[in-house]
């Protein structure tokens, strides 16, 4: 091969390398929950304005603290993520890609050109030093999370344990029903636990000692919630239950909108 | 040696017109050296056909000799003569102005001062050799002029050089007194910007010439000197400001001195620069805060040099007004995305700054964002009224089409540019500039770019970006002090996330960065200009966020700084209703300053039969209130001559009022600096006195050769003169002329063997 084709390659695959680093292209995962399949959304490679990302992260049931242990972060995956992602297009103007962002907190800069991340099932994450110290980068760099779907008193204190190392000093509050959070696009005061899919079996709303739910967050230093928690409730399995005749309606209903208050509070503040 | 061979002195030639005093027709000694050149070409060919001994071009050499010779001869017989106006004598009045200032008492390399050698120039013979032919009447010069008695009435003392308001004043005297020339004494030190046009053609009309006399050396040998120091005159409070310092040196090519700018004691801003070549005129650029609001009193200087001839033009004062507002920007966003929210977040620390936002979230709502209140009456989104968008001072244009304006509000945007003086700004978007409809809508016109012919010109692909030469002096795009490294840290920056190709730039507009697109190409990223009283500008991109904030460290402000730097340009020249202003801020050994106020109504149609007065505060309790008189010309300004009674700052508040009502006001200040002017540009300015010499028909001389001024000054057609004829047929030239014809004639023809 004659060196200036050498150099040409060299060149092609320097800017392919470039390309893919702008965004991860979207990929599809394998789900630990069989009925939470969905098939790949119509646009699901397209670029868009906007994009929710799934943070990935390690379990503390998993053996050694990867991702693919027991894979926690992928419940209600990807059913609930494409059927919210279809409310949000049809709700709000945000110009949504019909398809999740799977992220890892793995060092590289991926995670940073996905300003919005949301993670399930927080009551078993297990973040270690480095993936909480990117976390706080990318939430001090103007990133946005928001966790859900996790239940009682022993989860949240796993939840705060990876959290802490997150943010140590900053403290987590009850948002005030007065915060914007809760007007942006629809007035959300009368708010109520919006249980899981396991209602439709146990009749039950709460799950553990989680009777009540709780919406708190974490402000930053200019007053601005950049961590938005939903404790005793189960938005994922709303969204992702929505087209289940079974589910009440008013839970799917109230998730919905609580989430596009959430993705527009954040595209606004 | 010129009147040797000439006769008269060079001036009869210059001033005098051709005659002759023949009697006979000038085309009979046409017609008779065309007579001559014919017959003796043919007795040269008669004589070459004869003898045969000259032929070919020896013959045609002694046909032009023999043809100049006939030519001159027979223009003797014309009578030729010169026609010169001479001055009377002992009627006519000859003005000697000397140069009475301060920059006169400057010594030069032998020592003497330039006023001790004009005083010698005159009691050496001048003065007497005007005086026996006509009345010499003595002025002094600086700021005004003066009639003096005696040359010991001069000192040297004046505080500036006004030669073109002094030598208006000689020339009203000449309406009245036949003046018939000025003689002017000076260094050409002129602190008024030089003589006017109006001046000197009245000079010509009244066709009095004006000689001059040049002291001083026209370059100094050690001397560094500031030129001019250019500040914006008013800036928000927290504005970075750009001081643009220029100055030149002699003697100090290759050294290094330090400029600093301070705000009373306060170091603003200080940086070594290298001298460039002895006599260039240097510019450099230095960066300082504007800090907080009230006036700030820039003083600049530039270190003294070892052995420096004249340490007092090392230092220049300036005023910034750091006015007490804030500016309201709109920002109108069609769509919730990232660009909004990160551009939000990177101005939010500017206290000056307030941004307003329009956010359509859904298909039927919007959701206004007004922190501060500033904007009450936008519950219903986009301002349906003309008063309601201008109350704005800049207005941003998000990912919103065209179409979502109604027409009238479409004008309203491109009044609130034209008219009212808005900045308005483009971002780029997936519903942005073409893609957006904005061609087709009456806002193209505002659009610093040419906008493509085709939709789909928004790109979701990365491109890095590269400042522009303009964009490498912009301070919109500097983020770091040094231009160099600056335009470096641009160039290693992420790149963004999306783009927009928005055209080319049109005829007046600036790009400052280019965007370059990993797939290959070039675009204009961030464009500028000026439109109507406005600013417009396009950023061709929604995805600065990435690039710029995301994927950068928390401590990097290169995104908050960049969107700040930027809204600030977009509204820091954004006019009030009633705007102050003055054409010098600084008056450097001025008394009379002209204060100026612009007053316009709530849409901004200036206010022609509105009532404005000028309340001036000034040094030891100075406070005095002047009516401002509306300009005949210009609609809706108003103007009033103040003389400041002594040095010091003065504070101005300007009112303007309509049937009771008040339109607004503005305060400015200015400063009166005596003492000043005559340290700067002490060198002679000899470009100055020849031309002021050479169109009024007078000349320049040095001192050296300023006693012919005596002889020459006799030709004038000014004051009470007689036309005079000085025979030309007598010069020796002529006779010379005649005798290196022959001699030339004869010594070729015994080279030739033909005698």
């Amino acid at each position: 091969m004659r060196l200036r084709s050498v150099f040409w390659l060299v060149i092609a695959g320097l800017a392919t390398w470039g390309v893919l680093r702008a965004q991860r292209p979207f990929q599809a995962y394998s789900t630990a929950e069989e009925h939470a399949e969905y098939p790949i959304p119509e646009g699901a490679y397209e670029t868009h304005e906007w994009t929710r990302a799934r943070l990935a992260y390690p379990s503390i049931l998993a053996p050694h603290g990867t991702p693919d242990g027991y894979k926690r972060w992928t419940i209600d995956y990807p059913r609930s993520d494409r059927l919210l992602l279809k409310g949000i297009k049809r709700l709000t103007r945000i110009d949504a890609r019909s398809s999740e962002q799977v992220v890892f907190l793995d060092g590289t800069d991926d995670v940073y050109n996905w300003p919005l991340m949301y993670a399930v099932e927080v009551g078993y994450w297990n973040l270690t030093d480095d993936m909480a110290a990117q976390m706080r980068d990318y939430l001090l760099r103007g990133g946005f999370f928001m966790c859900d779907d996790f239940h009682g008193t022993i989860e949240w204190n796993n939840f705060m344990a990876s959290m802490r190392k997150v943010f140590p000093d900053r403290p987590v509050v009850d948002i005030d029903n007065k915060d914007p959070i809760f007007h942006v696009i629809y007035d959300l005061d009368d708010r109520f636990q919006v249980a899981g899919a396991q209602y439709l079996f146990t009749g039950r709303r709460y799950e553990y000692d989680g009777y009540g739910a709780e919406w708190r967050g974490i402000y930053d230093d200019k007053g601005r919630l950049m961590v938005v928690i939903c404790h005793n409730m189960d938005l994922g399995d709303a969204w992702e239950w929505s087209d289940d005749p079974r589910y009440p309606e008013k839970w799917a209903s109230l998730a919905y909108r609580i989430a596009c208050n959430y993705f527009m509070y954040d595209l606004t503040h | 040696m010129f009147e040797l061979l000439f006769k008269y002195p060079m001036a009869v030639f210059s001033r005098g017109t051709f005659v002759f005093l023949g009697g006979w027709p000038s085309w009979m000694l046409i017609a008779a050296i065309v007579a001559a050149a014919v017959g003796l070409g043919f007795l040269v060919w008669r004589m070459t056909a004869a003898a045969g001994r000259i032929h070919g071009l020896r013959s045609v050499a002694v046909w032009i000799l023999q043809t100049a010779l006939a030519s001159i001869l027979l223009l003797m017989l014309w009578h030729p003569a010169l026609s010169v106006a001479t001055l009377r004598p002992q009627q006519n009045i000859v003005a000697v102005v000397v140069d009475d200032s301060a920059s006169m008492a400057t010594r030069d390399a032998d020592g003497t001062s330039r006023h001790e050698a004009a005083i010698r120039v005159l009691n050496s013979g001048l003065i007497d050799q005007l005086q026996k032919k006509f009345q010499v009447r003595l002025y002094r010069l600086s700021d005004h002029l003066e009639r003096i008695q005696k040359l010991d009435q001069l000192n040297a003392s004046g505080a500036s050089t006004h030669i073109g308001d002094s030598l208006k004043e000689v020339l009203a005297d000449a309406s009245s007194l036949p003046i018939g020339a000025v003689v002017l004494l000076s260094d050409g030190a002129d602190n008024s910007g030089g003589v006017d046009l109006e001046t000197i053609s009245e000079i010509r009309r009244q066709r009095i010439p004006v000689h001059t006399i040049g002291f001083g050396r026209e370059t100094m040998a050690h001397d560094v000197e500031l030129s001019d120091v250019e500040v914006p005159q008013r800036a928000l409070p927290d504005s970075r400001l750009s001081a643009q310092v220029s100055f030149h040196q002699h003697g100090y090519a290759g050294q290094t001195a330090k400029i600093t700018l301070k705000d009373g004691n306060k170091v603003l801003a200080a940086r070594s620069v290298p001298f460039k070549s002895d006599g260039v005129e240097q510019t450099e650029s230095i960066l300082f805060n504007a800090g907080a609001a009230g006036v700030k009193t820039i003083q600049t200087s530039i270190d003294v040099m070892p052995g420096e001839e004249n340490a007092k033009n090392n230092q220049l004062t300036r005023l910034v007004n750091v006015d007490k507002r804030t500016a309201l920007v709109l920002y109108m966003e069609g769509e919730p995305r990232w660009e909004f929210k990160f551009l939000k977040r990177a101005v939010e620390d500017d206290r000056n700054l307030h941004l307003i936002t329009i956010l359509r979230t859904t298909q039927n709502k919007i959701y206004v964002q007004d922190e501060h209140n500033d904007a009450p009456k936008l519950k219903d989104g986009f301002p349906t009224r003309v008063e309601d968008l201008f109350q704005f001072d800049g207005l941003i244009i998000g990912s919103s089409e065209a179409a979502y304006f109604t027409s009238n509000q479409q004008q309203f945007i491109h009044d609130f540019v034209d008219r009212r003086g808005g900045g308005l700004l483009f971002l780029g978007g997936k519903d942005s500039l073409a893609d957006g409809g904005y061609k087709q809508s009456i806002l193209n016109d505002l659009l610093p770019v040419v906008l493509p012919d085709r939709k789909n010109t928004f790109v979701r692909a990365p491109a890095n970006v590269e400042l522009t030469n303009q964009g490498r002096e912009s301070l919109i795009t500097r983020i770091l002090e040094d231009p160099e490294k600056n335009a470096e840290k641009w160039k290693k920056m992420p790149y963004l996330l999306n783009y927009q190709d928005p055209g080319q730039p049109k005829p007046g507009a600036v790009v400052l960065m280019d965007g370059l697109p990993l797939q290959g190409g070039r675009f204009p990223l961030l464009t500028i200009e000026n439109y109507g009283r406005g600013r417009t500008a396009v950023f061709a991109t929604a995805g600065s966020w990435r690039g710029w904030q995301m994927q950068m460290p928390v401590s990097d402000m290169t995104h908050e700084m960049f969107y700040t730097q930027l809204l600030r340009w977009l509204v820091s020249d954004t006019p009030r209703r009633v705007v102050a202003s003055t054409p010098q801020q600084v008056l450097e050994d001025e008394a009379s300053v002209k204060l100026r106020a612009q007053v316009y109504g709530t849409t901004y149609l200036p206010a022609s039969d509105a009532t404005v007065e000028a309340h001036l505060l000034g040094p030891a309790g100075i406070a005095e209130t002047v009516e401002m008189r509306p300009d005949p010309v210009e609609q809706g300004t108003y103007t009033a001559d103040y003389t400041t009674p002594q040095a010091g700052s003065y504070l101005v508040e300007m009112v303007a009022r309509r049937a009771g009502e008040e339109l607004g006001r503005d305060t400015m200040t200015f400063r009166r600096e005596d003492g000043v002017a005559e340290n700067f540009k002490v060198e002679q300015n000899r470009e100055l006195l020849q031309k002021l010499a050479s169109e009024t028909g007078g000349r320049y001389y040095t001192p050296a050769d300023a006693q012919k001024l005596g002889q020459d000054i006799n030709y004038s057609e000014a004051g009470i003169t007689v036309r005079e004829t000085r025979d030309l047929w007598d010069m020796p030239v002529v006779f010379l002329l005649l005798l290196l014809i022959r001699s030339g004639e004869w010594l070729l023809r015994r080279k030739w063997g033909v005698i």
